[in-house]
C-alpha cells in the first residue's frame, strides 16, 4: 500500500461526509488490518537513526571507548531516544 | 561521523540523574561539567542534552538540541577537534581502566521480566483522505509527523495466556485484566509529540477485549483479538478535554516447536483528542491516531529500552 498524505483540511472535510468503521464504533476488518498495520509502523525514511549501532548502556560505552581509543557521544533525553520521546 | 569516530549511547535522564551508583556518579561528573542540573534527592533538574567526552568522564562538548541533526553534526565536529587535541597517552586504547559495575541501584534499572514478552509499539497521527480511507497525517513540518516508539512488557504467564494450551478453535474468552489494563493506561497514547501523561485507571471508561481461537493443532495456536475502549478524562467522554475512543483488533500465535509466540500484531485506530504538559500542539478536534504492536526481533539493543510507563514498574505490571 502507497502511504497517502493529505491535506488536512480536505482530510476533516471528508470526515465529516464519510464514514469510516474504526471510527464509527464497527471493528477493524481483517481486510484492514494488514494495511492499517503496515500504514502506522515507521516508515524507511523514519528509521535511518537506525544506521548508528547505538548501545543503551553507558557503562558498556565507556568500555568500548577506552578499547578503541574513541570519545564517547550519549543522546541523553526525558524519555529514551531510542523509545517513547 | 557518529558511527566511526565515536561510540554512541543513549540513555533516559529520568533513571541516570537519579541513579545512585557508579554509572550514575560517573554520568553526574559529565553532567556538571555542561553546568545541567543539580545534586538534590528528588534526582534534580533534567540532564538532557547530547554530550561528548572522553572515557575518563572529560567533557568535550554539550548541547541540549533536541532532535535537530544540524546541532548535533556541529557538536560532535566541535568534540572532534577537541578529541584531536588531546595528549595521545588520554586518547590511546586502553588509556582508561574501566572496572565491572560492583552494582547497580536497582530502583532505576530495568530489564525485561525474564521468559517475558518485548513488543514494538508504534503511534502514527492519521488523517483520512477523500475516500474516508485513513493516511499519514500530514503535521505541516510540525512535531508528531512521524511513528512514535515504546515498547509494550508481558510476563511469561502473561503472554503464555493469550494461546493457553488446551484451547480449541471457536473458544472465546476475555483478555486477562492486567494485560487489558496495561494496553489501555500506558500504551493508548498519543506521544507523537513527547511523554504525553499516562491514563489513570479511572479514566479508562470502558474496554473490552476478546480473544477468539481461530486455529488450534499440534503445530500451534492462532489466536484473533478483537476489542474496544473509551478512554477519557471525565466519565462523560463528550465533556472529556482529553480522550480516546478506539477500537482494536490483532492476531497472535503460538509456535508449539518453539514454545513460543511467533506473531503478535494488534492495531489500534479511533479518534484521539487534547494534549497534554509536554506534548502541547495537537490537532484541534478529534482526530484519528493509530497504534500498531508487533513482537520486537531481540536483535538490537533498542529492544531493551523499557517502557516508557515502566518508571513506575510495580503500576506497570499492575502489582
Amino acid at each position: 500500500m502507497t502511504v497517502r498524505r493529505c491535506p488536512l483540511a480536505f482530510g476533516l472535510l471528508a470526515a465529516l461526509l464519510l464514514t469510516s468503521s474504526a471510527r464509527d464504533g464497527d471493528s477493524i476488518t481483517p481486510e484492514q488490518f494488514a494495511k492499517l498495520h503496515k500504514l502506522i509502523k515507521p516508515q524507511p525514511s523514519e528509521q535511518k537513526w537506525e544506521q548508528i549501532p547505538w548501545l543503551v548502556s553507558l557503562w558498556e560505552a565507556r568500555g568500548q571507548a577506552t578499547r578503541e581509543g574513541k570519545p564517547i557521544l550519549l543522546w541523553e533525553m526525558d524519555g529514551h531516544p531510542l523509545g517513547c520521546t | 561521523m557518529a558511527t566511526e569516530d565515536f561510540i554512541a549511547v543513549t540513555g533516559d535522564d529520568w533513571y541516570q540523574r537519579r541513579r545512585q551508583d557508579e554509572e550514575g556518579e560517573f554520568f553526574r561528573k559529565v553532567s556538571d561539567q555542561a553546568g545541567r542540573g543539580s545534586r538534590d534527592s528528588g534526582g534534580g533538574s533534567t540532564r538532557q542534552g547530547i554530550y561528548c567526552f572522553t572515557a575518563s568522564g572529560r567533557l568535550l562538548a554539550f548541547k541540549n538540541a533536541g532532535q535537530a541533526p544540524d546541532v548535533m553534526r556541529e557538536v560532535l565536529k566541535d568534540a572532534l577537534a577537541k578529541w584531536r587535541k588531546l595528549p595521545e597517552s588520554e586518547r590511546r586504547p586502553g588509556a582508561v581502566t574501566v572496572p565491572e559495575l560492583a552494582r547497580t541501584d536497582s530502583r532505576y534499572t530495568r530489564t525485561p521480566p525474564p521468559g517475558g514478552l518485548i513488543v514494538n509499539v508504534f503511534t502514527r497521527l492519521l488523517d483520512r483522505d477523500a475516500n474516508g480511507e485513513l493516511c499519514d497525517a500530514d503535521c505541516k513540518g510540525n512535531r508528531g509527523d512521524e511513528a512514535a516508539r515504546d515498547h509494550l512488557w508481558l510476563t511469561e504467564s502473561e503472554w503464555r495466556s493469550l494461546a493457553p494450551a488446551r484451547a480449541k478453535r471457536g473458544d472465546q474468552f476475555p483478555l486477562a485484566d492486567k494485560i487489558a489494563e496495561r494496553i489501555c493506561r500506558f500504551h493508548l497514547i498519543d506521544n507523537t509529540r513527547g511523554e504525553p501523561p499516562l491514563w489513570g485507571r479511572e479514566e479508562v471508561r470502558s474496554r473490552k477485549f476478546t480473544i477468539t481461537v481461530e486455529e488450534a493443532n499440534s503445530a500451534g495456536i492462532r489466536v484473533r483479538l478483537d476489542g474496544a475502549a473509551v478512554i477519557a478524562t471525565h466519565a462523560d467522554a463528550s465533556k472529556a478535554d482529553r480522550g480516546y475512543d478506539v477500537r482494536l483488533m490483532g492476531y497472535i500465535h503460538f509456535d508449539t516447536a518453539k514454545d513460543a509466540l511467533d506473531r503478535f500484531e494488534l492495531v489500534a485506530v479511533g479518534d484521539h483528542w487534547g494534549d497534554g504538559t509536554y506534548t502541547r500542539g495537537a490537532r484541534p478536534g478529534r482526530t484519528p491516531l493509530g497504534v500498531a504492536f508487533e513482537l520486537a526481533s531481540g536483535k538490537s539493543p533498542s529492544d531493551r529500552v523499557p517502557p516508557q510507563a515502566a518508571r513506575e514498574i510495580a503500576e506497570y505490571f499492575g502489582r
